[in-house]
């Protein structure tokens, strides 16, 4: 969960990708880590455990800092989870403590079960967590819409995007780092937006 | 949405005393307070080359994950956690549900010696948590310098050279 950490003006945020294997979660944090404008000192080394195959083993990891907040100095974790169904477990543990969550979905037409049966494996790993969907802000991301066999963002959004409350979407060609920042700088948004508030709260 | 207390300086001076006493006692190299998300809360020591952020994010993983392995053999209650290296090895030992210390200490120390001095620190870092934990949740805490209202992305993708 976030930390505020008042004695260093610190505020610390977790953000995880999920979403099915070789959707583009790891493409996402190679992009950002590669583009992102940033002075060497706030932008973190990307961590991959990855097999030998480059498929990820535990998890993706990039620590980034953003000055813009004035007064504290907020520091972002960037982690993926593993795709494979094999990993469900280390995907449980990379999402204990998480603020705000990525889904990575996969645009072609094939992926589409796999897509939606990996958003309820994250539904139903954060239940184990006791953490509740609802309480947690997230954004989707319809990936790999450079492809020929990319199914209609409409579809996408009937399938993944259909709850009470709609989330923000975006569009995306990871390789191509399209999409990408607009993806980040809403979750980051939306989890400074509810610090903010439930903080707001706390204080009145 | 705070799975940590609300940190002060008070706070942070205690667990920074707690943990330069145990330095200086055990001989260790580094002391660092985690969060179970991997978060660095604080640390004292010799950083030297340590990359810390990466250090926190694999610690806290690498001790989540040992704790699984010890549900699957039926064993509940991992509260440490030994990496024995060549130059330095590693203990990873538990504050409380939400928090552990990573010790970094030169290879030729034993480990048993690591963790006799790591207990008085032990209960001393947990109980400022805990004291930490008791007050009102947002005291103290001013975010009114948070603009949300400005548009200006928090990141933005280099410019093309």
């Amino acid at each position: 969960m976030a930390l505020i950490n008042q004695a260093t003006k610190e505020i610390q945020l977790k953000i995880v990708y999920y979403g099915p294997p070789q959707g583009g979660k790891t493409s996402n944090l190679e992009k950002v880590h590669a583009e992102v404008e940033a002075a060497p000192e706030t932008k973190g080394k990307l961590t991959s455990l990855a097999t030998n195959s480059d498929r990820t083993l535990f998890f993706d990891f990039l620590p980034l800092e953003t000055a813009v907040i004035r007064g504290f100095k907020t520091k972002f974790q960037l982690f993926t989870v593993p795709g494979q169904v094999i990993y469900n477990t280390t995907r449980q543990l990379v999402l204990r403590g998480v603020d705000g969550l990525v889904f990575v979905a996969d645009s072609q037409y094939e992926k589409m079960e796999e897509n939606v049966q990996t958003f309820a494996n994250m539904i139903q790993n954060l239940e184990t967590l006791n953490q509740n969907i609802a309480n947690i802000p997230y954004v989707l991301q319809y990936n790999k819409r450079d492809l020929p066999n990319a199914a209609p963002v409409d579809y996408l959004e009937y399938l993944l995007n259909n709850r009470d409350i709609q989330v923000p979407s975006f569009v995306s060609s990871a390789v191509k780092g399209e999409g990408i920042f607009e993806t980040l700088n809403m979750i980051t948004r939306m989890l400074l937006h509810k610090l903010l508030t439930e903080n707001g709260r706390k204080a009145a | 949405m705070f799975s940590l207390p609300l940190l002060i300086g008070d706070d942070i001076d205690v667990i920074d005393a707690a943990m330069g006493d145990f330095l200086r006692d055990s001989g260790a190299r580094l002391a660092l307070l985690i969060d179970t998300g991997g978060f660095i809360i604080t640390s004292r020591g010799d950083v030297g080359a340590i990359d810390m952020s990466t250090l926190g994010a694999l610690a806290a993983n690498s001790f989540a994950a040992t704790q699984a392995i010890a549900k699957i053999i039926e064993d509940q209650s991992v509260t440490s956690l030994y990496q024995q290296g060549n130059e330095n090895s590693l203990l990873i030992v538990a504050v409380d549900d939400f928090g552990f210390l990573a010790l970094v200490f030169p290879a030729v120390i034993g480990v048993g010696s690591v963790k006799y001095f790591a207990e008085d620190m032990i209960i001393r870092v947990a109980r400022q948590l805990h004291t930490a934990r008791s007050r009102a949740p947002g005291q103290g805490i001013d975010l009114s310098a948070l603009n949300l209202a400005d548009p200006a992305p928090l990141f933005r993708r280099r410019a093309a050279p």
